[in-house]
Formats: structure tokens, C-alpha cells, sequence
């Protein structure tokens, strides 16, 4: 096997002080070794010199979010979800993966989004009336979950997005992130080739991502030649006084936000979402949770963990909840991977799209 | 049955043989290797005094481990056999504010204890730089210590009485629940510092302290460092006692500069961070005064500050240095070898001095901090890990710094212990004491199954 996406210096910066072991989410849960930080660094160098190869390696590796809070926290500045990313990749290299990871690459390869959907990319576009621009300089990558399982959400945030003069990709495909994540760098190249073709011929220069997986994978992973990849709030703030005169109001609403890993700790989206929640319902009104920002807790449903662990994601999106402050009407995200997975952890609080909340306040 | 099975059954299914669930176990902060043969997760004294039984009949080597942030190996299964991991008995099980102390088991984590403790307005003090991380059990193990030990003492000050499994599987109680008692030998003070080598604590019950109400820091910088370790017998001498007192040198203030640019410390020089705390604005404000008049005549600046967020920044970038030495080269890493000396406050200016002429001799570069004020002296070292000549400087580094600390009167570990890095020291530092160990030894755990190969006892 090669592991040559695994940075061995950084491998081997790794000190093993274990102050990642105070804020991995999975070893919150499972109180395991093998399943925070420190340990996986352990199996990866095992496995990388050769000294371990059985199937015990894939509950560690695979129980990773990536979501890089112990990143943050490492003194010695290693950055774990690479070494992880690039540890699955060798793994897979070799023919080693697990029945889920095979699952989501062929689901993925074979229709072009992580549903398993043969629907029309753009189904949930029709009966919307809504006219597309010509020749626009902004394009929404819509993502694939907001495509197929909440389409209320892409119609939603294209209406705003639309009245600004922002376009659509001709024929957009999944992005390729949960390829990335799992190791399947092969397949991935085959559909950011594709993607990419399709920013260039949009002409646009402003990709605006729906979802903080997509947002994470468009503005890393991706080639783009200086096309500049932003989210949906950070477009939106940058256009704060074109959504105010298509009329936001005010609500009378206590709010709570979860920054999604991959959108806040990964890249710095922090204040953007919070200075549209700021503007719709006052700053006192939004109250945060106990752990935000890049201290804020993962939602547990990243890195292929959902998919492949549900029981244990949805542990760690029962704790997220537990981080929710009292009387709040409702837990707004940007992140549709993250909506999902604290919707189904059965908060009594209703999880909504930051999307959701302007439409509420344009009505 | 096999072992596997047994202790499977013991442990109600709570153990692991799996390739790669041992691996994690292999290794601490040290460079101190072993794998286990099976690790087992148990969660109440009486599971974990059938397993000691079961060890002790069966010569199966048992280390005990709470979080693994140890820095000397100590919680290594070297000889493999079962790794007993404490960590899912974290409870505290009682809180008595009246009689000031805690019962809790090992498993718990050190800063669960405070965050609990803070409502009442009290602490545990003893606060090692793996706080966040590091279990009850592993402190008192080693004895672990950190930056407010100067004043409030270390992890052995705190304990008033120890559940322990002894290697027979036999359950005692150390102490009592009383703030002080005479009733012979102080077994508490035994298995404080002894590693997991005479048994198997349980429980714990520990004395807390009253959380001071108003704190300052004062910081100064020296023209050199040999002057910052003066400083402390200066302080001490102007009648000070500080809540912490922790040196750094030119090389730690640079890499804390680059792990968080925000956190202002000065450029001029080595620098010592004091702090003063009490229950009296006015008596900690004296104190703050009489410190920095005593350290102006050989300092280049001095800077006090009450602001806590300027406080907390400063501390918690403090609190990170061990290992940050990579923020500022990427391509060296921190290795914990040779870095937890002590010797007399007196002989601080001595040691510093030592540690350049080694490593300057050696070429390899070295990081002073440390809680001097207590007389510790953390050495980091840190070198390229891609390059094996590098690790051989490492290791004669390392020996000569143990050395050179015994020389000057001092130890070869202020607080991290000695598991299986420095035990080759033992004979040295402790002299013809050493034997009464072995002989401790060998009365409690006479077929050597508890942590063989620690604390240079096998």
C-alpha cells in the first residue's frame, strides 16, 4: 500500500500530549483510544510502516468527522484530518475499505450525487418560474443534498440569490467531497473535472456553495484559477443592502447557531451567518451555544461517519444538542449534512436552514 | 478458558484485543514503547480486584493507565500482558464543602474536577499542563504537579486517603477522611509517585482548597536567564510567596509569539511570569509591589496586569509551549526526553547555565520554562524526527542533563516521574534508599506483575 497523501512530517510531529483527547467528538462518545485523534495518529504510523493491516484499523480511521477541532487544539500544529483523509486513501489504494465506503463510492460514481437519486439535477427548479440570467458573474453550486432531499431549501436560497443577478450550472454533479473524505481520490477527479468544466463555461467568477461540505471541497480541493468560491452568507452579507430592499424584516425570534465544521473551523465562516441572524432578529436574540465558533462542537454526521456509524453520529448529535442554550425557538445552520443529522438526533427544537430564517422574515 | 475469556467475563465483556485498539495503548508522551495483550475497561473495585487476582495467579504483567499523558512512560505496558484503562471510572462520587474535600475515582478528569468544583468556589489546586486531559489517578501517580504548585504544593499534599487494589486482589484503605492523622506508616504518601507499581488506586478522597478571589500577574523580563533564575530566590527573600512563578526563555517567548500573535510578551529578554493571589485586593496588591521591587535592579521590564483576559491568554498560551516548538519550525518536533529537572531554587542560576553548556556542546538547541519557582526546570529539546542522527544527540543530551541535575543536588524529575525513561537514574539519584524501595517492592508485590519494568525496580 501507498500512503503517499499522508504528510509524514506531520505524522510524526505528533507529540502525543493527548490534548486532542479532551475534544475529539467520537471518543466523547465511545471513550476509546482508537477513536480520538491521538490514537488514529498511532494506527496511521502502524500502518504506514507496515506493522498493521487488518480490519480493526477501519473503525478508528472511519470514525473520524474530520472535524478538526483537534486541529485547533494541537499545540504541535499537526492537522489530523488530512493525515486521516490521506490514511483512508492509502487504505483504499491498497483494496482496503469497508462495505460502506464501497457503497457510497459506487452510489456516487454511478449517479452522480450521494443520494442514489436518478432525478433531474434541476427537478427542484421546476414550476418556480424563476428566469435564469444570462451570462451571469455568480453561480449557486447547489449540493446535493439541498437538490434532492430538501429542494424547498435550494428554491429558497436561489429565489434570493436569482433576484441578484446569480446563475446556475448547466449541468452541476456532486462535488466529489464525500469521495474525498473516504479515500476515493480517483473517483473524485473524474467529477471535479467535470465541475470545473462547467465554472469555466459559465464565465462566472463567484461560485456561491449551498453547503459547507461543497463549500470546503469547491474552495480547497478545487483548481478553480482564481474563481472565488464563497457561501451562501458570506454572498449574501456582501449584498446585505439588495436583500434589505427586497424586503427583510424583523422577527420577534430567539435564535441559536451551529457552525458547521466545515464551512466555520475549516475556513472562518463564523461571523457572516451570525450578521444575518444579528440583522433579522437583534443581537441579543441570538444566543449562542455552549461551544461555538472554532471551539464549537461537531455535529457528528461528517467524514462519512453518518453513513457508516449512524449509531455513533447520532450520539454525538444528541450531545451537540445538549449544547443548546434554554428557550430558543429555533437552532439555525448553514449546512444541510448538519441539519440533517441534528433533526434526526430528536431535539424538540426545530433545526432550520439560515435560509429558512430569511424567508420567514422576507414573508 | 483463555485469558481473553476470563477477563472478558470479569469485565462484563469491557476488553479489547484488537490489532489496532492495542496500538493506541502503545505509547505515551514519551519515546517509550509497548504494546499490551489485551486492554480492559473496568468499571467498580471489584472488577478490578479480580483481574489483579486473576494477573497475580496467572504472572500476567497489569499496567495500570488513566489518559496516557504521561511523559516518561510510566503508564507503557513494556512487558505487554493488561492494560488496565481507568478511564470509564470518572465519577466523583461525593462533594463535602464542610469537611473540604472530594471522593472521586481515578478515571475522572483533572479539569471535570474544577469546572464541578467552581460553583462552591472551590479547587483542587495541583494543576499539570494536561489538565484538560489527565486523570485523577495518573496525578497522583506520579505526583504530577504544575504552575500554582509553588504555593498550593503538589498532587502528594492533597491526598487524605487512597481506595487500592493490591496485587493479590486485596482491597485497603490508605488514610482516613480526616484533615490529619498519625497512625504509622503514611501509606497515602506510598502509592502517591509510585506509578501503578505497589497497586491499583480505585478511589481517592482529597483535600480541596478555597478559590482565591482576586489574582495578579506580574511579568518580567532579564537581560539573561541566569538573572530570571535569581529572581526567584529574591522573591522569596522579599517575603513573597507567588501562586505561580514560570520561567522562559528567549526561544519559549518566541515560539509563544507565533502560536498566538495576539498574546503580548516582551521581546527584550528571558522572562519569568509571576502571580500573586489571595482573598485581599490590598494584600495582593502588596505583594504584586513588593515582587517587582525585588526583581527591578536585575530586570529589563516589568509589566502587572489584573485584566483576566489578558491573564487567561497569557496563561493558556503558556500552558500550550511543551509541545509548540512546531509553529515555529515545522520541520522540528518536541521530544520529551531529559525535561523535568529540579535542583534547589539556589542552584537555578547553576542548572540554567548547565543546560546551555550541554546542549550548546551537543549542538542542539534547547527551550528553558518551567515552574522555577519551585526550583523545575523543563528542558525542551526538539530536533528534525526524519533525521536519525539528530535522536542520537537527543539521547547524550538527555543523559548528561539527569546527570548534570543529580550533580548539583537536584532530581532527575520534578513532576513527570520516571516510569521506564529515567529509571536507569534510580540508583544514582536515590542512593542506598533505592534498596528500600526494591524491598517495598518486592513485600507488595512479590510476584512483580504491577508495571514491571518502572521506576528502574526490574
Amino acid at each position: 500500500m501507498s500512503f503517499n497523501k499522508v504528510d509524514q512530517r506531520d505524522l510524526y510531529r505528533c507529540v502525543s500530549c493527548g490534548n486532542c483527547r479532551s475534544v475529539c467528538p467520537a471518543f466523547e462518545q465511545t471513550g476509546r483510544e482508537s477513536k480520538n485523534t491521538r490514537g488514529r495518529i498511532l494506527i496511521i504510523r502502524d500502518v504506514c510502516e507496515g506493522k498493521l493491516d487488518d480490519a480493526s484499523v477501519f473503525d478508528s480511521i472511519n470514525t473520524c468527522t474530520t472535524c478538526g477541532y483537534c486541529a485547533v487544539t494541537c499545540p504541535a500544529g499537526v492537522h489530523p484530518p488530512d493525515l486521516v483523509e490521506g490514511a483512508r486513501c492509502g487504505l483504499v489504494a491498497g483494496g482496503k475499505m469497508t462495505p460502506t465506503q464501497m457503497k457510497i463510492r459506487d452510489t456516487v460514481t454511478q449517479y452522480s450525487n450521494t443520494l442514489g437519486d436518478a432525478g433531474s439535477r434541476l427537478g427542484w427548479l421546476e414550476g418556480t418560474g424563476l428566469v435564469l440570467p444570462e451570462n451571469p458573474k455568480a453561480v449557486y453550486f447547489v449540493g446535493c443534498l439541498d437538490t434532492y432531499r430538501y429542494p424547498e431549501t435550494a428554491v429558497n436560497t436561489y429565489r434570493i440569490l436569482n433576484s441578484m443577478g446569480v446563475g446556475l450550472l448547466n449541468d452541476e454533479k456532486c462535488c466529489a467531497s464525500p469521495l474525498l473524505r473516504l479515500g476515493f481520490v480517483n473517483e473524485a477527479d473524474a467529477l471535479m473535472k467535470h465541475n470545473i468544466d462547467q465554472i469555466k463555461m459559465s464565465g462566472a467568477d463567484t461560485i456561491i456553495a449551498g453547503c459547507a461540505g461543497c463549500y470546503n471541497t469547491l474552495k480547497n480541493n478545487y483548481d478553480l484559477d482564481g474563481v472565488n468560491v464563497v457561501t451562501v452568507s458570506e454572498y449574501l452579507v456582501s449584498h446585505l443592502d439588495d436583500l434589505k430592499k427586497s424586503g427583510l424584516g424583523k422577527l420577534d425570534l430567539k435564535i441559536t447557531y451551529h457552525d458547521p465544521c466545515h464551512s466555520g473551523r475549516h475556513n472562518n465562516i463564523f461571523d457572516e451567518p451570525r450578521a444575518l441572524i444579528h440583522e433579522i432578529v437583534g443581537k441579543d436574540n441570538l444566543i449562542e451555544m455552549a461551544t461555538i465558533r472554532e471551539k464549537s462542537r461537531c455535529c457528528g454526521g461528517g467524514g462519512g461517519v453518518r453513513s457508516g456509524y449512524n449509531d455513533l453520529s447520532l450520539a454525538m448529535a444528541k450531545r451537540r444538542l445538549e449544547d443548546v442554550p434554554k428557550g430558543v425557538d429555533y437552532i439555525v445552520t448553514t449546512c444541510p449534512l448538519c441539519l440533517r443529522n441534528l433533526r434526526d438526533a430528536g431535539g424538540d427544537i426545530p433545526v432550520i436552514d439560515l435560509i429558512e430564517l430569511i424567508k420567514m422574515a422576507k414573508n | 478458558m483463555d485469558h481473553y475469556e476470563e477477563l472478558k467475563n470479569i469485565c462484563e465483556g469491557r476488553i479489547t484485543a484488537a490489532p489496532a485498539e492495542l496500538c493506541c495503548y502503545a505509547a505515551d508522551g514519551s519515546q517509550i514503547k509497548g504494546k499490551p495483550d489485551y486492554v480492559v475497561f473496568p468499571k467498580t473495585t471489584d472488577e478490578v480486584s479480580q483481574v489483579l487476582a486473576y494477573a497475580n495467579k496467572h504472572l500476567i504483567p497489569v499496567t495500570t493507565r488513566g489518559a496516557g499523558t504521561g511523559l516518561a512512560g510510566g503508564a507503557v505496558p513494556v512487558r505487554g500482558g493488561i492494560l488496565l484503562d481507568m478511564s470509564q471510572m470518572n465519577q466523583i462520587l461525593s462533594i463535602d464543602i464542610n469537611d473540604i474535600q472530594v471522593t472521586v475515582e481515578p478515571g475522572l478528569v483533572a479539569d471535570k474536577l474544577n469546572e464541578t468544583l467552581k460553583p462552591y468556589g472551590f479547587f483542587f489546586p495541583p494543576d499539570p499542563g494536561s489538565a484538560a486531559t489527565c486523570t485523577i489517578g495518573g496525578q497522583i501517580s506520579s505526583n504530577a504537579s504544575g504552575m500554582r504548585c509553588v504555593k498550593y504544593g503538589t498532587t502528594k499534599n492533597y491526598v487524605l486517603d487512597l481506595e487500592v487494589v493490591l496485587a493479590d486482589g486485596t482491597v485497603i484503605h490508605t488514610g482516613t477522611n480526616c484533615l490529619k492523622s498519625s497512625i504509622g506508616y503514611d501509606l497515602s504518601r506510598l502509592y502517591v509517585g509510585s506509578e501503578g507499581t505497589l497497586g491499583v488506586i480505585t478511589k481517592a478522597v482529597l483535600k480541596i482548597s478555597p478559590l482565591p478571589k482576586f489574582r495578579k500577574l506580574i511579568m518580567i523580563s532579564f537581560p539573561s536567564p541566569e538573572n530570571a533564575g535569581l529572581s526567584v530566590s529574591r522573591v522569596f527573600a522579599a517575603g513573597v510567596v507567588p501562586s505561580a512563578c514560570e520561567i522562559l526563555d528567549k526561544t519559549s517567548v518566541s515560539i509563544l509569539t507565533k502560536l498566538d500573535p495576539d498574546v503580548i510578551f516582551p521581546r527584550d529578554g528571558d522572562v519569568v511570569l509571576f502571580e500573586v493571589d489571595g482573598s485581599s485586593k490590598n494584600a495582593v496588591d502588596e505583594s504584586a509591589e513588593l515582587l517587582a521591587s525585588a526583581c527591578e535592579e536585575i530586570s529589563s521590564s516589568i509589566l502587572i496586569t489584573d485584566d483576566p483576559v489578558k491573564m487567561k491568554e497569557i496563561w493558556d498560551a503558556r500552558r500550550l509551549l511543551g509541545a509548540a516548538v512546531s509553529k515555529l519550525d515545522p520541520t522540528k518536533t518536541r521530544i520529551y526526553v531529559g525535561e523535568d529537572l529540579g535542583v534547589p531554587i539556589q542552584k537555578l542560576p547553576q542548572m540554567i547555565a548547565k543546560v546551555y553548556e550541554i546542549t550548546n556542546e551537543i549542538g542542539i538547541t534547547p527551550m528553558i520554562y518551567g515552574h522555577v519557582g519551585d526550583g523545575t526546570v523543563h528542558v525542551g529539546l526538539f530536533i528534525d524526527v526524519l533525521d536519525k542522527d539528530e535522536w542520537k544527540k537527543l539521547d547524550i543530551a538527555a543523559d548528561r542533563l539527569h546527570l548534570a541535575a543529580i550533580e548539583l543536588g537536584g532530581t532527575i524529575s520534578s513532576e513527570h516521574g520516571i516510569g521506564a525513561a529515567r529509571g536507569m537514574y534510580m540508583e544514582k539519584q536515590c542512593g542506598s534508599a533505592f534498596g528500600v524501595m526494591k524491598a517495598i517492592k518486592k513485600t507488595l508485590d512479590p510476584n512483580g506483575i504491577l508495571n514491571p519494568g518502572k521506576l528502574g525496580l526490574s
